[in-house]
C-alpha cells in the first residue's frame, strides 16, 4: 500500500514540476509512461529489497535465524574467495605463459557458461513464480513492470557472479601489464553487458521448457524431464567440442594464444569479441559487443512479456477432472507407515520440476560416466577428466562423488515448507520421517546405481575383489550422504519459503549437502592418489569402514536431535 | 480430556504469545475459544498440538503429558489449522489414505467413512483431482474428512467454519455433536460469537495471551445478554 501511496505521491508531483518547468500540462501519454516508469521502479523494488534474502536477515528479530544467516554468508563467502584465487591463479598463471590476451575471453567464457546453465534451471521457476500472482494481477500494474523487475533481478544476481569473476583477473592483469585508460572504461562498459546474452539463452529455453510443460497434466515431470535433456545437450556438445582438441592444427599450435580464441570462439563467440574488445582497449567494438547482447536480451524480454500471462494462467490452472467415483473407494488398502511415507516422498519429490532436475543430474551423469567408459574405453575417461594415475583404481570414488553432487535429502526436510504442521501434528516419529526421506532417496538412486555398476563391470571386467570395491565404496558413499544430507537439511531448515528456488538452489543445507559428499570422493581420489597402489585395498577398505561408523552416527545424532521436534 | 495447566510460550524477541493460561476440557465438552487477533488462540492450540514447543505449564491429553509421550498424545487428537496448506501435490483420496495409514486405519472403515463424509461435503467427485486444484472450502473440507476418518477423542480446531459452505458448517457441527456424545470433545476457536454460544456448552476468553474469563456457556451468559456483549464488556473491563 505504502508503494502505491508513494507511486502516486511521485506521479503527482512529476505532474506539477513538469507543470512547473514549461507552463504547460503534461499530455496523457507522458503521465502513463511516468506511471509505468514508477510503477516498475516499485516492482524493481520489491524485487531487489529481499535479494540473498538480506531484508529478512535486517529485519528479523530472531537471534538463531540471523547467526544461520551469518554462517551461510560466512560460508558463501568461503566459496567465493576459493573462486577468486582459483580464476586469479588461472590469470596469473595465462599471463605468465605470455597469454595475457585471453584471459578477459577465458573469464568472460566461464561465466556466461554458468550463468546459462544454472539460469536454465532456475529461469522458469523465478520468472512464473507462483508467489503474489494473484495479487499482482489485481494492481494496476503492467505486465511488463512485473516480468521486467523479476528478469532485473536476475540480472542482478548473475552480474554479481561475474563481478566475482572477472573482478581478481582484472585486479591480477592489472596488477602485472599496468594497462591503459582505454581497458578500465571498455572492461566497465563489457562486463555490464556480460550476463546479458546468456541470460537470454537460458530465460528463453527456460520459457521454452516452462511453456511446453505448462500445457501437460503432468508439468513438473516434463519440465524435469526438458530441462536435462537440455543440460545434457549442452554437456555433450562441450565433450564434443573437447574432442575436436584432437585435431589440433599445427599452425596454430605455434600461437597458442590463436588456439584458445578458436577453441573459445566454438563455444561462446561473444566471449572473444568482448574480450579482445576489453584487452586492446577498442571501445568501439566493445560497443558493437553491448549493443548486440542489449538488443538480444531486450528481444527475449519482450518475448517473455508477452507470454507470461498465458504460461502463468495454465501453470496455476491445474487440471482438476471432477471424475472420482464412489467405486473406486473399494479399492483403498491399509498400508504401512513407511510406505505410505515413503511414497508420500515420491509424489512431493516429482512435483517439482527444479528440485528433480537438481538432484537428478548426479546419477544420470554418473551413468554416463560408466557408459563413457564402457562405449569409448579407459583413454576417454583419462582424456577427458585429465586423471593421472591408475584411473581402475579411481573410478569407484570417481562415480561416488558424481552420485553423491546432490542429494535429495539436504533439502527434504526444507522442502515440507507451509506443510510441516501435518508431520508435526500427527503421531509420527521423526525417526519415522527421516527413514522415509532416507529410503525414498535411495530407492531414486538404485537404478541409476545398478545400470551405471553394469555398464562399469562390463566395462572394466575386474577381478573380484576389485568388483567388490567397485560395488561397495558407491554404496557406502551413496547412503552416508543421503544421512548426511538428512543432517545438514535438520541443522539448516528453511520452511518458510515462497519459491522452491530459495530452498533447492540458495538455502546452506542445499549447498553443504552438494559439496559434502563431492568433496569427501575427491579427498578419497587424492588420498588413492598418493598412497602406494600396494596398500590400495587399506585405503578403500578404511574409506568403506569410516563411512560406514560416520553414517551410523550421523544416523543416530539424527534421530536424537529430532526428538526434541515430536 | 484435556487439560492445560499454567500454559507459558513467548516468542523470541516478541511480546507476544500466552502467560498462565490453565484450562480443562472434559469428554462431552464443546469448548469455545475466543479473543481477538493476536490474543494467542492459535499459539495455544499449536502448543496442544504439538507443534510449538511452550516454556512453562503442563498440556496433558486423556492424561498423558504432551512432553513426555507426544506420540500417544498425538494418536488421540486431529488438529486443523485456520488456512489449512495441505500437500498440493497429492490428490484428496491420497491425502485421506495417507492420513488413514498413520492413523492405522483399516482398509473397510476408511472406505466407510471417506464415503460418508465426502458425500456429505459434497466433495467425492474431487477426490481423484490434485490438492492445489481445490479452493479454499474444499481443502477445508478435506481437512475435516482427514480429522474425522480415524475418529479422533479430541478435535482441536483453529477457525473451522471460515471458508466453509453453510451447508458445510451444519454438517461439521452435526460432526462435533456426534464426537461428544460418543465420549470425545471439541477445542476450537472462533470469531463467529453466534455460532460459539448456540453450539458450545463452555467457553474460555482470552486476551493479550491471558485467561480472563472461562466457564460454563450458561452461567456466562445467564444474564440474557448475548456472548457478543459478554465478550466486549470482559474485553474492555480487562483493558482497563
Amino acid at each position: 500500500m505504502r508503494e502505491n501511496d508513494n507511486t502516486r505521491k511521485s506521479g503527482a508531483m512529476g505532474q506539477s514540476g513538469a507543470m512547473g518547468q514549461s507552463g504547460m500540462m503534461e499530455q496523457p501519454g507522458e503521465m502513463e509512461k511516468s506511471k509505468t516508469m514508477e510503477q516498475f521502479r516499485a516492482m524493481v523494488r520489491m524485487e531487489l529489497c529481499n535479494i540473498f534474502g538480506l531484508n529478512v536477515f535486517r529485519h528479523t528479530r530472531d537471534s538463531r535465524a540471523k547467526k544461520k544467516s551469518l554462517g551461510l554468508l560466512c560460508l558463501y563467502v568461503f566459496l567465493l574467495a576459493a573462486m577468486a584465487f582459483y580464476v586469479g591463479g588461472l590469470s596469473y598463471g595465462l599471463i605468465s605463459l605470455s597469454m595475457g590476451e585471453v584471459v578477459f575471453a577465458y573469464l568472460i567464457a566461464i561465466c556466461s557458461v554458468v550463468i546459462f546453465v544454472f539460469g536454465i534451471l532456475k529461469a522458469g521457476n523465478v520468472l512464473f513464480r507462483r508467489e503474489g500472482y494473484d495479487m499482482l494481477c489485481a494492481l494496476p500494474v503492467p505486465t511488463a513492470a512485473v516480468v521486467l523487475a523479476r528478469v532485473l533481478r536476475m540480472y542482478v544476481e548473475n552480474l554479481g557472479l561475474s563481478l566475482v569473476v572477472l573482478l581478481p583477473g582484472t585486479i591480477v592483469y592489472a596488477w602485472i601489464v599496468r594497462p591503459g585508460a582505454s581497458f578500465y572504461l571498455t572492461l566497465l562498459l563489457g562486463t555490464l553487458s556480460v550476463p546479458m546474452i546468456p541470460m537470454a539463452g537460458a530465460v528463453l529455453i527456460g520459457v521454452f521448457v516452462t511453456g511446453v510443460s505448462s500445457r501437460m497434466r503432468h508439468k513438473s515431470l516434463v519440465a524435469a524431464g526438458l530441462s536435462i535433456l537440455v543440460v545434457l545437450g549442452i554437456l555433450l556438445l562441450s565433450s564434443r567440442l573437447s574432442a575436436m582438441e584432437g585435431n589440433l592444427n599445427l599452425e596454430m599450435l605455434k600461437n597458442v594464444s590463436a588456439f584458445v580464441f578458436a577453441m573459445l570462439e566454438k563455444l561462446y563467440a561473444p566471449a572473444v569479441w568482448l574480450g579482445k574488445a576489453v584487452i586492446y582497449g577498442d571501445f568501439l567494438r566493445c560497443l558493437m559487443c553491448v549493443g548486440l547482447s542489449l538488443a538480444i536480451f531486450a528481444a527475449v524480454a519482450v518475448g517473455s512479456c508477452v507470454c507470461f500471462h498465458q504460461i502463468c494462467r495454465n501453470l496455476y490452472g491445474g487440471f482438476a477432472r471432477h471424475d472420482y467415483k464412489k467405486e473406486e473407494l473399494g479399492g483403498l488398502k491399509r498400508k504401512s507407515v513407511l510406505v505410505s511415507l515413503c511414497g508420500r516422498e515420491f509424489r512431493r519429490y516429482f512435483a517439482s520440476s527444479i528440485y528433480v532436475t537438481n538432484t537428478i543430474i548426479g546419477p544420470i551423469m554418473g551413468c554416463l560416466l560408466s557408459g563413457m567408459l564402457l562405449f569409448l574405453g579407459m583413454d576417454s575417461l583419462e582424456a577427458y577428466f585429465l586423471i593421472p594415475g591408475d584411473v581402475g583404481l579411481l573410478v569407484p570414488f570417481l562415480l561416488a562423488g558424481v552420485f553423491c553432487m546432490m542429494t535429495v535429502t539436504s533439502t527434504s526436510i526444507s522442502m515440507e515448507g507451509k506443510n510441516w504442521w501435518i508431520a508435526r501434528s500427527l503421531p509420527l516419529s521423526a525417526k519415522h520421517i527421516f527413514d522415509a526421506k532416507i529410503l525414498m532417496n535411495l530407492l531414486l538412486m538404485l537404478p541409476f546405481y545398478l545400470l551405471s555398476e553394469g555398464m562399469l563391470v562390463l566395462a572394466i571386467r575386474p577381478g573380484i575383489l576389485e568388483a567388490v570395491w567397485m560395488f561397495l565404496i558407491p554404496a557406502v558413499m551413496i547412503v552416508f550422504s543421503c544421512v548426511y544430507g538428512i543432517t545438514v537439511n535438520l541443522h539448516f531448515p528453511v520452511l518458510n519459503w515462497e519459491s522452491e528456488v530459495a530452498v533447492v538452489k540458495q538455502s546452506a543445507s542445499a549447498v553443504l549437502g552438494g559439496i559434502g559428499g563431492f568433496v569427501l570422493a575427491i579427498l578419497c581420489m587424492v588420498a588413492a592418489l598418493v598412497i602406494p597402489e600396494e596398500y590400495s585395498n587399506v585405503l578403500r577398505g578404511s574409506v568403506c569402514v569410516v563411512l560406514i561408523l560416520a553414517t551410523v552416527v550421523l544416523y543416530r545424532g539424527n534421530n536424537r536431535h529430532a526428538m526434541a521436534w515430536e | 480430556m484435556l487439560t492445560i495447566e499454567h500454559l507459558t510460550k513467548h516468542y523470541k524477541g516478541s511480546s507476544k504469545g500466552v502467560t498462565d493460561l490453565s484450562l480443562h476440557i472434559a469428554p462431552g465438552d464443546i469448548y469455545a475459544f475466543i479473543g481477538h487477533n493476536g490474543a494467542g488462540k492459535t499459539t495455544t492450540l499449536k502448543c496442544v498440538a504439538g507443534i510449538l514447543e511452550f516454556d512453562e505449564g503442563t498440556i496433558l491429553i486423556d492424561g498423558i503429558d504432551i512432553r513426555k509421550d507426544p506420540l500417544a498424545c498425538k494418536r488421540q487428537f486431529a488438529y486443523i489449522p485456520d488456512n489449512p496448506d495441505i500437500y498440493e501435490y497429492l490428490t484428496g483420496i491420497q491425502y485421506l489414505e495417507f492420513i488413514a495409514d498413520v492413523f492405522a486405519v483399516g482398509a473397510r472403515e476408511r472406505q466407510e467413512r471417506i464415503k460418508k463424509y465426502a458425500d456429505e461435503f459434497e466433495i467425492t467427485a474431487s477426490l481423484g483431482d490434485l490438492v492445489s486444484t481445490y479452493s479454499h472450502g474444499m481443502k477445508q473440507k478435506l481437512a475435516l474428512i482427514s480429522a474425522l476418518v480415524h475418529r479422533p477423542k479430541l478435535l482441536i480446531l483453529d477457525e473451522p467454519f471460515v471458508g466453509l459452505d453453510p451447508k458445510a458448517a451444519v454438517i461439521l457441527k452435526n460432526a462435533m455433536r456426534r464426537i461428544c456424545e460418543e465420549g470425545g470433545a471439541i477445542f476450537f476457536s472462533t470469531h463467529v460469537l453466534d455460532v460459539a454460544e448456540k453450539l458450545c456448552n463452555r467457553v474460555a476468553i482470552i486476551k493479550d495471551g491471558t485467561l480472563i474469563a472461562s466457564g460454563e456457556m450458561e452461567e456466562i451468559v445467564k444474564s440474557g445478554q448475548s456472548l457478543e456483549d459478554i465478550f466486549m464488556e470482559v474485553v474492555e473491563d480487562a483493558g482497563e
